[in-house]
């Protein structure tokens, strides 16, 4: 090199590197006022300032933005990622390393998280797309991680977050919270929820209704020939619609699986799940035992087929024994499917007077009790110290109903769905249980509770928390 | 078929002339009273059904004739005859 071109290209390489240098510092600037502010979209407090479209500071006085975790599908590219997001006016502010293809995006609008989300969702290369919640701790609860919905009517659900409300215990519930900072579900897992049929339709439910992939042919039936399932099986009917013309089946699909964090109407134990409408039960609510069989025969097929189907719900029974019945779940549980039911509504000790299919025999069966706001075991429940293993909120609670509406109701039949959504959420976190492994893991863990001392086998009520390993 | 409590009683006097072969004149209204019952098929399932364990609410229906009562459950989706000499009816 010439030694008068020397000293100009220096001087141009440090003016290059303190542009460069300042560009960064810029950044870092950047970053460290972005990660210092929050625009809260979880409690009443912070909705009323997402309105106002406010930065407001959280009561730990830390403070972030809001951000959405999306994880695109398999083969989509680094570049195609990039292309998209530039596309939304959005930015990937970070990438989860240990899940392929899951990355932070920051929407550079400031738009509202859920509707961001909602946005990637309709993407053909997104496989799923959330709003990032906020994790907080519980200084009540000796400063445990809990996650705490947006759903409006979440205060109103007591078995899930019992804080003493309307004469209740506080502590009376299935620690769902503490639950909800380990998982809140997974829409890989499939539980059929055999009933009356639900309300696929309802705000609440409809991002967690199952619907067969394009891969999985339609149900074929020996008799009725080709059946397009697209939403589940209608066995009352013979037919693939199962809409819920009665309501029960709309209420304990909500209470497994409504939507959460969507801030609408209320929290399902699991914030996303794909459930399985199954209907055998007409308007009435009642159906015949031919028509459980067909149903459940249904649901094993599918799983043949690869949807996995892992717990059926059944919130019905009556006391009379049928051999078919009890062989169909017998079928299910060879299939891999746990079977959660009602222990019935009749006040009897289940250990002298049967209630089927909760009384059933059988390695799948999980016999739940109900329990009220205070812990006691209902007074109309059913129970036994042998044959009823668990027990459940059951009275006053609240879920979805027919046409976007909401009510409270009692019976075993809102216990079990409980019980069966903490099946579902613990596979959502170790999808390779065996069922034999998962009803262990429920039945074990259980607060003790007095009231169920020689009334269930547990002596306990269900506690979610403990069941995913948050606790 | 949707009931109404009136139309529930019809119904039941109705079933309950008819089983007895009596005239609906010589069935006496015991008591009519609001009840919850343990489950959707009003704690009267009939053979080989399943219903939801949810509570439901509903009437209990008191008929009296030739001297003995009978007892109808009923609400708007459905009237039930109970332990009619140990089986239970959907009408």
């Amino acid at each position: 090199m010439n030694r008068n071109n020397f000293l100009p290209h220096v001087a141009l390489a440090l003016v290059l590197i303190l542009v460069a240098a300042f560009a960064g510092q810029l950044r870092r600037w950047q970053k460290q006022w972005r990660s210092s502010v929050r625009i809260m979209p979880a409690s009443s407090k912070s909705r009323e300032a997402w309105n106002r479209d406010e930065i407001v500071r959280d009561d730990a006085g830390s403070f972030s933005e809001p951000e959405v975790l999306v994880r695109f599908r398999s083969g989509v590219s680094e570049a195609t990622i990039r292309k998209i997001t530039a596309h939304l006016h959005d930015q990937v502010v970070d990438e989860i390393e240990s899940v392929p293809g899951l990355e932070v995006i920051d929407d550079l609008d400031d738009a509202d998280a859920e509707a961001v989300a909602a946005e990637y969702r309709r993407l053909p290369e997104v496989e799923y797309a959330e709003k990032n919640y906020e994790i907080s701790l519980d200084h009540a609860g000796g400063g445990l991680k809990h996650l705490h919905p947006d759903d409006p009517k979440f205060s109103e659900q007591w078995a899930l977050a019992n804080n003493g409300q309307n004469g209740g215990k506080e502590g009376a519930d299935i620690s769902a919270m503490r639950a909800w900072a380990t998982t809140t579900g997974s829409d890989k897992i499939v539980v059929a929820v055999l009933d009356s049929g639900v309300d696929y339709n309802h705000e609440d439910l409809v991002h967690n209704i199952w619907t067969r992939p394009a891969n999985i042919e339609q149900y074929r039936d020996s008799d009725l020939g080709m059946i397009d399932d697209v939403h589940g099986y209608n066995a009352d009917q013979n037919n693939g619609d199962p809409f819920d013309e009665n309501g029960h089946g709309t209420h304990c699909a909500g209470i497994i699986g409504a939507e959460g964090g969507n801030n609408i109407g209320i929290a399902g134990v699991n914030w996303k799940i794909e459930i399985m409408p199954l209907k055998f039960m007409n308007a009435g609510g009642f159906g015949t035992t031919r028509a459980a069989i067909e149903a459940i025969n249904y649901a094993i097929d599918r799983k043949g087929a690869g949807v996995n189907v892992r717990v059926i719900n059944a919130s019905w029974g009556s006391t009379q024994r049928s051999r078919a019945l009890e062989d169909v779940i017998r079928k299910a549980y060879e299939a891999g499917i746990l079977f959660v039911a009602a222990s019935g509504n009749a006040s009897t000790n289940t250990d002298r007077t049967p209630h089927y299919p909760a009384s059933y025999n059988v390695g799948n069966v999980i016999s739940v009790a109900a329990l009220d706001r205070r812990d006691e075991l209902a007074t109309f429940s059913n129970y036994g110290a042998k044959s009823v293993h668990i027990a459940a909120p059951g009275v006053d609670i609240l879920s979805t109903w027919l046409g976007n509406d909401y009510e409270e109701h009692s019976g075993t039949s809102m216990a079990t769905p409980v019980v069966a959504g903490v099946a579902a959420l613990v596979l959502s976190a170790h999808p390779n249980l065996s069922v034999d492994q998962l009803r262990s893991l429920l039945l074990k863990s259980v607060d003790e509770v007095p009231s169920l001392k020689g009334k269930v086998s547990t002596g306990g009520r269900i506690n979610a928390a403990k069941a995913v390993g948050a606790d | 078929m949707a009931y109404n409590k009136e139309e529930a009683i019809t119904t039941a006097r109705k079933d309950l002339a008819q089983r007895l072969g009596v005239s609906e004149g010589e069935i006496r209204e015991e008591s009519v009273a609001n009840s919850d019952f343990p489950d959707m098929a009003l704690g009267a399932a009939t053979s080989g059904e399943m219903s939801g364990q949810m509570i439901t609410p509903g009437w209990r229906i008191r008929l009296q004739a030739n001297n003995q009562s009978f007892e109808y459950r009923a609400n708007k989706q459905q009237v039930r005859l109970f332990n009619y000499n140990g089986k239970n009816y959907r009408l």
